[in-house]
């Protein structure tokens, strides 16, 4: 893991929505964690936030990796070929400006439930970063993330997650927790109709999911999925 | 002077023109219905469909040809999406979003004797804004976010284009971001208008007799929650509403569009059964009845969801009347997803849908999908769905005979001599009367036939119902 750039502004004021970058740090050779001031920012664990570079008028959604009582916000980001915004922010430096809007997004889960309630988190790739903000803001919630990854590098940062909480599932390598796509897991380890299941990332995965869990029986007000697009 | 605005798309881009004009007509101009006799022309532009964003560029052109021959000002405003904002820059005059429509006197005034601008080479048109005062307000007002001063914009008096009917915003923007959908680029994130403007705004139309009045958002009922904490709910701002329309003594039907079905709450439906100036009429989209198109289309909300709001609103509001919006074919729609949306339509026995094809819209997620449902079938969707609906509308509309209906007059009949007019429930009736001083008033219309979409009846007369 490589950390580049960290330098924390004395200033903790915000003008026109632009936030200090404080650091990126890097998970895979496309995917990397961005880290910038909070500025007191409130939020709900599983929301997102719109940003780009200040000045530019290309924005993107991105799901907020930190939790709640983290004094910096976090993003997780996978750069992609074609992508307006993600190439432009794997060259931030410390001190650079993004423009933020936010934070947005539904994703999330109830007071209520936090105590009462299984919770089951079906994520693919990035997808996994609300879960893992969620993780972040409620330790003592009762949770396991399962994460569809190609390869077992892209298990990004599982030791952040308490023992046994995280199953990687490895598509085209055997170095995972499961050897399989996530749909192959939650067909051999059907799932309790009372848990609340949360979804997100690819739309391909969350309708294969989507199924299997109907089929096993699991009521549609406990499934929430949030669609990476 | 005279000046011409067309008007694109929704009844949002209708109200916002009904706050344009008197901004416009301060300045002295006066409104023409031809557009070659003006000398200021304006577009408020709609970017929900490509058809809507060809006319725009349609229309400039043809401005920009008639500058050879006259001194002529353009802009554009309303919804307009980032890419297409750069090429306007070039093509118009005048391009700023809604929000800043109080700095349109200010920048049309600057212009002073208009040069044919847009005639002109990309290179010469930058070159023709010498005026730099006129140069810094075109590039603060580019770089503006959408709803930066929306609250100036509140505050315009509007012109209001009816004696009896009102549009009343009371929110711009959308957070719900549907895949089909690009509102959140074009206006921006959502933001509440003061309930105290709102409510004083119901409070002069009501003065004025005003039968009919919509309360306008992209998102009606997440009023308020932009502001978190420090503004009153939807719910909340319904019942004030009602409150003021108990003590007024007067007769008036309160609506709200669009409603999205997340923030749909059993105390907003509580409320309009409480108060009789909320108009007993729901409009609530469904747009599909698959709970994975659901997803796809990022609607944040189940079929089940959807369900447990019109039980509610049938327990609480059994007269209620209930239209919804539908989108068929959209990407990757299969036969069974569509069949879905069939069975809803058949439970949920609508009084009216607005049923849409899908097409791409620009800037939405979803146009980055291929639209791989074919044309034909999307019309054999379209259509049978249409049948479903008129099954539907046409069994309400029969229960409706021999009843009668309070019943807002609007006008005449495109065709004929009768007087056409509205429910409370909106539900349109063909009054067999021609006395135009009723149009305006709310009348008792007794109901002696149906049709698929519509009903008429016979104007009750008072005297009739007295012996009644």
């Amino acid at each position: 893991m490589i950390i580049k750039l960290i330098f924390i502004s004395e200033m903790q004021t915000i003008t026109n929505n632009k936030y200090k970058v404080q650091s990126t740090r890097d998970l895979t050779d496309s995917t990397y964690v961005v880290r910038m001031n909070r500025y007191g920012m409130q939020f709900k664990a599983g929301q997102n936030l719109n940003l780009g570079l200040a000045g530019d008028t290309e924005k993107r959604d991105y799901s907020i990796y930190s939790g709640v009582h983290d004094d910096y916000l976090e993003i997780l980001v996978k750069e992609v070929d074609e992508g307006m915004v993600s190439k432009k922010l794997k060259r931030l430096n410390t001190g650079d400006q993004l423009e933020v809007d936010g934070p947005f997004g539904f994703f999330t889960i109830k007071e209520e439930d936090i105590e009462t309630k299984n919770f089951l988190f079906i994520a693919s790739g990035t997808g996994l970063a609300p879960f893992h903000s969620i993780m972040r803001s409620h330790p003592e919630l009762k949770y396991k993330v399962i994460h569809g990854i190609r390869y077992s590098s892209e298990a990004y940062e599982k030791s952040h997650y308490m023992d046994g909480k995280y199953v990687s599932c490895v598509s085209k390598d055997s170095k995972g927790d499961f050897n399989g796509r996530v749909t192959d897991y939650v067909k051999q380890y059907p799932v309790n109709k009372d848990t609340l299941i949360y979804l997100c990332g690819n739309v391909n995965m969350i309708y294969d999911v989507f199924d299997i869990l109907k089929e096993q029986g699991v009521p549609s007000e406990n499934l929430h999925a949030e669609v990476y697009f | 002077m005279k000046y011409h605005i067309l008007t694109l798309g929704c009844q949002m881009n209708m109200s916002d023109t009904e706050r344009t004009k008197p901004v416009i007509e301060k300045m002295g101009y006066t409104w023409t219905d031809n557009e070659e006799e003006a000398n200021l022309v304006g577009i408020l532009a709609c970017s929900v469909r490509q058809k809507a964003i060809d006319k725009v560029y349609s229309r400039i052109h043809k401005w920009n040809k008639l500058k050879n021959k006259k001194n002529l000002i353009t802009f554009v405003t309303g919804c307009i999406l980032p890419s297409d904002k750069d090429k306007f820059l070039k093509l118009f005059d005048i391009v700023f979003p809604m929000s800043e429509l109080q700095e349109l006197p200010e920048m049309i005034s600057q212009y002073g004797i208009v040069t044919p601008v847009s005639l002109q080479s990309q290179n010469n048109s930058d070159t023709v804004f010498q005026n730099p005062r006129l140069q810094e307000l075109k590039e603060k007002v580019a770089s503006l976010k959408l709803n930066e001063h929306m609250s100036d914009f509140w505050h315009i008096n509007p012109n209001y284009e009816s004696d009896f009917e009102a549009f009343v915003p009371i929110q711009n923007g959308c957070d719900k971001f549907c895949t089909f959908c690009a509102v959140p680029y074009t206006r921006g994130r959502e933001v509440s208008r003061p309930s105290t403007e709102i409510i004083e705004e119901v409070k002069l139309l009501v003065d004025g007799n005003y039968k009919s009045i919509t309360l306008l958002g992209q998102n009606v009922n997440s009023y308020g929650l932009d502001k978190k904490g420090e503004e009153i709910s939807f719910p909340e701002l319904l019942r004030s509403i009602g409150e003021f329309g108990n003590s007024s003594g007067k007769e008036f039907w309160v609506y709200f569009t669009s409603p999205h079905p997340r923030d749909m709450t059993d105390e907003v439906i509580e409320v309009i059964s409480q108060y009789d100036c909320l108009a007993k009429q729901i409009h609530l989209p469904i747009q599909s009845g698959d709970d994975k198109l659901l997803i796809k289309m990022n609607r944040k909300h189940s079929v089940e969801k959807y369900r447990h709001i019109v039980n509610t609103i049938r327990t609480l509001i059994p007269q209620a009347t209930l239209f919804t919006d539908i989108i068929v074919g959209f990407t990757s729609e299969t036969d069974e997803q569509f069949e879905n949306t069939r069975k809803v339509m058949k439970e949920f026995n609508y009084n009216m849908a607005y049923i849409a094809q899908y097409s791409q819209r620009p800037g939405a997620v979803s146009s980055r999908w291929v639209d791989d449902v074919p044309v034909q079938t999307k019309k054999e969707r379209f259509h049978t769905l249409t049948e479903d609906l008129k099954a539907s509308s046409h069994s309400h509309n029969k229960d409706m005979v021999g009843k009668t209906f309070r019943v807002l007059v609007r006008g005449k009949e495109r065709k004929g001599e009768f007087l056409s007019g509205l429910t409370e429930g909106r539900i349109n009736v063909r009054i067999h009367a021609s006395d135009e001083t009723l149009i305006g008033q709310i009348v008792d219309v007794k109901i002696s036939a149906a049709a698929e979409f519509s009903v008429a009846g016979d104007l009750v007369k008072i005297e009739n119902l007295q012996e009644a």
